[in-house]
């Protein structure tokens, strides 16, 4: 049988830790991509990962479903982003890291695809890593939540607490920019 | 298309995105927008400029995250949620660091402790002719200072009822402590010495610990050939782009110089045919 977030959160907090691993496991992906793809770094965005989840189960008790579950955890997760970014005092994704190992995961996720093809893709994330690095953060935000987390926007609008309208504003200027960074680095790259 | 300049009645930044999200504008809207970009050829292109935008955005993967947190049921033991609700701050930040200290650390560090706890305490237990003598702090020893306990020894407690009887309340259960502490020094320098005796889990965790290194090891390698390949055909790449270039400039070079010959020959042409014009009609 398959619990609802909800479900498994009442469980939790009636004492279950079956069911908050149960929780971990179903968000824990979702929310280390979002704070990668927030921050730039892979050990970094770990961290976030694994706090996130502390704070999570933590703050379980006050949980009271005024929200989904998932809109809480990825709020939890932003502000700790957020938090990083501030204190870290520097642009994130600016470098895309060393030791990202795009040859495994695709490799793994396509184990026909030839050498040139995963260069090609790494070059492409790498590229997309660049633009990313442009936007400010709001802009960023936008666009990870709805292009990589499909979010609507009223979804958004919650989460980082502006109309509606804004939401919109800034995925479009947003992708804007991207459209204008991606064609300079094809430009560069031809 | 009639026109570059967007004539689109209302926020039209906010209906295009509206738009290029399936299933988030209603019906009307929709209609709306699309009769719209029928006529507006702006519009057209920043959407398809967008969805292209979207397309590469797709192909942007993180990384998979080295480490065990993504399956903690596979791994139980390097889950760090899997003690959540005894510890929740040692849980996430350092899981359970001190199992893998070896038993026979843990009491030489707990002896240490003792020892510096002692030190700081200036613990003096003295065993003579007055009998056995525990004193803390650091004022100098007095004869009725509160604080200093001392026992007799058996041989002196030998004598008369009398002073039997002078014999403080507080003896029996000093000798008590006494005892109980000699039994818990004496229990944590052999406990750990008994318990390393049984070598199977010991040999087992080491097995283990072979096997980790060894898929460790197998891992890396698999990556730094995978890497290898990659910087080989990165570098593959390179020099064919390199060659193609360099062929380009060889080729536009070759066409120059053809120019200017076939330039140098049409000229030398004209000089002959003139010459040959001159001398006929002289």
């Amino acid at each position: 049988m398959t619990w609802t977030d909800e479900e498994l959160v009442a469980r939790s907090i009636g004492g279950d830790s079956d069911s908050f691993n149960e929780l971990v496991l179903r968000w824990e992906r979702p929310i280390y991509a979002l704070a990668y793809r927030t921050i730039g770094r892979e050990e970094d965005a770990r961290d976030v990962c694994q706090e996130t989840f502390l704070r999570a189960f933590r703050a379980l008790p006050g949980f009271r479903g005024q929200a989904k579950f998932s809109s809480w955890l990825y709020r939890i997760a932003l502000n700790l982003c957020r938090d990083w970014v501030r204190r870290e005092r520097r642009a994130p994704v600016v470098q895309p890291p060393e030791n990202v190992d795009l040859l495994d995961l695709a490799a793994a996720a396509e184990p026909s695809e030839s050498i040139e093809a995963l260069v090609a893709r790494r070059d492409l994330a790498r590229a997309v890593e660049r633009a990313m690095a442009v936007l400010p953060e709001e802009q960023r935000t936008a666009i990870i939540l709805k292009e990589y987390h499909g979010l609507t926007f009223q979804e958004i609008a919650e989460l980082v607490g502006c109309p509606l309208s804004t939401v919109k504003t800034r995925l479009y200027q947003g992708l804007t920019v991207l459209r204008r960074e991606l064609a300079k680095n094809n430009r560069t790259t031809v | 298309m009639s026109d570059t300049i967007c004539s689109y009645p209302g926020d039209r930044d906010e209906a295009l995105v509206t738009y290029l999200y399936d299933g988030e504008s209603d019906a009307a809207s929709r209609a709306l927008f699309e009769a719209h970009l029928a006529i507006c050829i702006r519009c057209a292109e920043d959407l398809e400029a967008i969805r292209g935008v979207r397309t590469e955005l797709a192909r942007w993967s993180p990384p998979e995250p080295r480490f065990a947190v993504l399956d903690p049921r596979s791994n139980p033991q390097s889950n760090p949620y899997s003690d959540l609700q005894s510890n929740p701050q040692s849980a996430i930040r350092n899981p359970q660091w001190w199992r893998a200290i070896p038993a026979w650390a843990q009491v030489a560090a707990a002896l240490v402790f003792l020892g510096v706890a002692a030190g700081l305490a200036n613990l003096d237990v003295r065993y003579d002719s007055n009998g056995l003598s525990v004193r803390t702090g650091w004022l100098p020893p007095r004869d009725a200072r509160v604080g200093d306990v001392r026992i007799a020894p058996p041989t002196t407690t030998a004598g008369t009822a009398s002073q039997i009887n002078a014999v403080p309340p507080w003896r029996d259960e000093l000798a008590a402590l006494e005892r109980r502490l000699k039994t818990e020094f004496h229990g944590a320098q052999v406990g750990p010495m008994t318990a390393s005796a049984g070598l199977p889990p010991r040999v087992a965790s080491d097995a283990e610990m072979v096997r980790r290194v060894r898929t460790l090891i197998d891992e890396s390698e698999k990556r730094q050939q995978s890497e290898l390949a990659l910087r080989l055909a990165e570098a593959l790449r390179d020099v064919n782009a390199q060659r193609q270039a360099d062929l380009v400039r060889v080729d536009r070079a070759l066409g120059t110089v053809e120019n200017k010959l076939g330039v140098q020959v049409l000229r030398n042409q004209q000089q002959m045919n003139y010459y040959i014009r001159t001398s006929q009609r002289q």
